[in-house]
């Protein structure tokens, strides 16, 4: 634990120190911002739950952006051998990594969101209850994003590829599984079925605020699964 | 302190290192020469656990470096070939990480950097990025972090490649002062680096060991016993049919050069000392001398003979 918690916090610092993160975390706080003042006005509801809905379409892009250089960066810039040449596996280089980048992420997604949240605290009264669940969401939805991106980025040393083959299955998992399942062949249960794997389906739940055990089982598991093949990928380096 | 075993790796079709096996006794530095492409980084590799061999097994200080991967590696220091570091990290930082990946306590890891930064000379660039750093001093800070855990076996991949020769001089200093503490595998393909600093050599061509021995006795195996250089005032025909007619040359090759000058080297039978035959040669000729060396045989040739056999052969 201690060894993957040294990579996580490797990660963090350097995330911290490449110009790209603060780029990003200007672009979202402008995106979020602008998104949340088109909704603020007077008479209008004291709530964030329109902000969110934007948001979730944003971290498509926000988290790919800050997964893409994880893995590939060490292989391009060849740190990879004195990496795991050191006393540490496949298993707590993914995981360190995807924690570093996990707690940046956090601070990205609630740096913009606390001053919005101060605003609506200062100008009304808003119900906390939605808007923490939902934010609980939007940090379930990146930690998922970030393990698919994670598991992109150990299978290519070019970070553009990284970064479009991340976005490519975060699409398939969301905006494609939307369309199929409105297509005419797609029977009830089955547009239900696909409606339960999509992440915008799942997140719904949550920024309704209605959250089953079931919601959490599916982030849950599904970055569990992406990290699992994170470090298989990269174990596959040595057999190649 | 580092076993090979019939070490075999293929890559796809290509068999880029095939049944190697030395075994490299505590303390000693041992210098692994070999021509670009014949083996050498993917052994090392192998050695260090980067890559798993196709079949063979290597081991380091008793583990095995598959089957207990994490114990053989905390034996290990490893400078790779390229020198691969955190660019936008601080040398005392990146030697705080490396020293944690290796599991050590934070007053250890102090005490350690310490030393090991004046050791390889980075006291006054300690909180300097690395990505601002020369080639050289990046060198040394990837030579710290090799040293930081007190490794028993030290690997250096090519570590004085993009140095000037004062501090390659300072590296083989460096490297000398670590011996008898660290058993040292150094790759390189400078060959006189390795005579003046390494106990042994192995020299591997073609993914095999085509030689091995201490460098003087590899030097004395070299066919030729080295050569005689003569400059004579003479005309060229006259000075190789002279000098051929001496007992024992095997061979003179003869050159003209400006103002009636001739520029021969006379190789000689092995065993053979042709100077004192060859000063008579010249003596009785009564030609004007201005220069006559004794070249030795060197490393250099011996490399050059051996892996031009091995490239002959396959």
């Amino acid at each position: 634990m201690n060894r993957t918690l040294t990579i996580a916090q490797r990660e963090l610092t350097s995330l911290f120190f490449s110009p790209i993160a603060y780029v990003t975390l200007g672009l979202f706080a402008l995106g979020t911002t602008s998104i949340f003042f088109i909704y603020f006005a007077p008479g209008e509801q004291a709530t964030l739950r329109p902000t969110f809905q934007w948001v979730v379409w944003l971290l498509i892009f926000l988290a790919p952006a800050i997964s893409m250089r994880l893995v590939s960066e060490e292989f391009r810039s060849g740190t990879i051998e004195p990496l795991m040449t050191a006393p540490v596996n496949e298993t707590q280089v993914i995981l360190g990594k995807w924690i570093g980048a996990f707690v940046y992420f956090c601070i990205i997604l609630l740096a913009p969101m606390l001053i919005l949240i101060g605003l609506l605290e200062f100008t009304s009264d808003p119900d906390y209850g939605p808007i923490f669940t939902g934010l609980l969401g939007l940090i379930l939805v990146g930690g998922l994003y970030l393990a698919i991106g994670i598991f992109a980025s150990a299978a290519t040393k070019d970070q553009i590829i990284s970064f479009l083959f991340t976005v490519f299955i975060i699409s398939i998992f969301t905006i494609a599984l939307h369309f199929i399942a409105q297509a005419s062949f797609v029977s009830n249960d089955m547009a239900r079925a696909l409606y339960f794997v999509n992440i915008f389906g799942q997140y719904e739940d949550f920024a309704k605020g209605v959250l089953t055990l079931s919601n959490f089982v599916f982030f849950f598991s599904g970055i569990a699964l992406f990290l699992f093949m994170a470090v298989k990928v990269l174990e596959s380096r040595r057999w190649r | 302190m580092i076993e090979v075993q019939d070490l075999v790796k293929w890559y796809g079709p290509t068999l880029a290192v095939d049944h190697l096996s030395f075994d490299i006794p505590q303390g000693k530095i041992v210098g692994f020469l070999g021509p670009n492409g014949a083996g050498k980084t993917t052994t090392i590799r192998m050695l260090t656990g980067y890559l798993p061999p196709t079949s063979g097994r290597a081991v380091i200080a008793g583990f095995d470096v598959l089957k207990q991967a994490d114990d053989a590696r905390r034996m290990i220091g490893y400078l790779p070939e390229t020198t691969p570091l955190y660019l936008e990290m601080r040398v005392d930082e990146y030697l705080h990480y490396r020293g944690k990946l290796q599991g050590m306590k934070r007053t250890l890891r102090k005490q350690r950097i310490e030393d090991v930064t004046e050791r390889c000379g980075l006291e006054k660039i300690k909180t300097r990025v690395i990505g601002h750093l020369s080639r050289g001093n990046r060198q040394r800070v990837g030579l710290a972090q090799a040293l930081i855990h007190e490794p028993k076996v030290l690997i250096l991949d090519e570590p004085t490649a993009g140095f000037d020769p004062t501090q390659v001089s300072q590296v083989r200093q460096l490297i000398h002062e670590l011996k008898g503490k660290h058993t040292i595998l150094l790759s390189t393909h400078i060959l006189p680096e390795v005579e003046q600093i390494a106990d042994d050599v192995i020299i591997i061509a073609g993914g095999k060991i085509v030689a091995r021995g201490a460098p003087a006795a590899l030097r004395k195996s070299v066919g030729t016993q080295g050569a005689v250089v003569l400059e004579i005032k003479a005309a060229a025909e006259a000075v190789s049919t002279a000098l051929s007619q001496v007992n024992g040359v095997k061979n003179v090759q003869v050159q003209t050069q400006s103002e009636g000058w001739t520029h021969a080297v006379v190789t000689a039978n092995a065993g053979e000392d042709l100077r004192e035959p060859l000063g008579k040669a010249v003596a009785s000729n009564q030609w004007t001398l201005r220069e006559m060396r004794h070249e030795a045989a060197t490393l250099e040739q011996f490399f050059i003979q051996i892996t031009a056999q091995q490239t002959r052969g396959t």
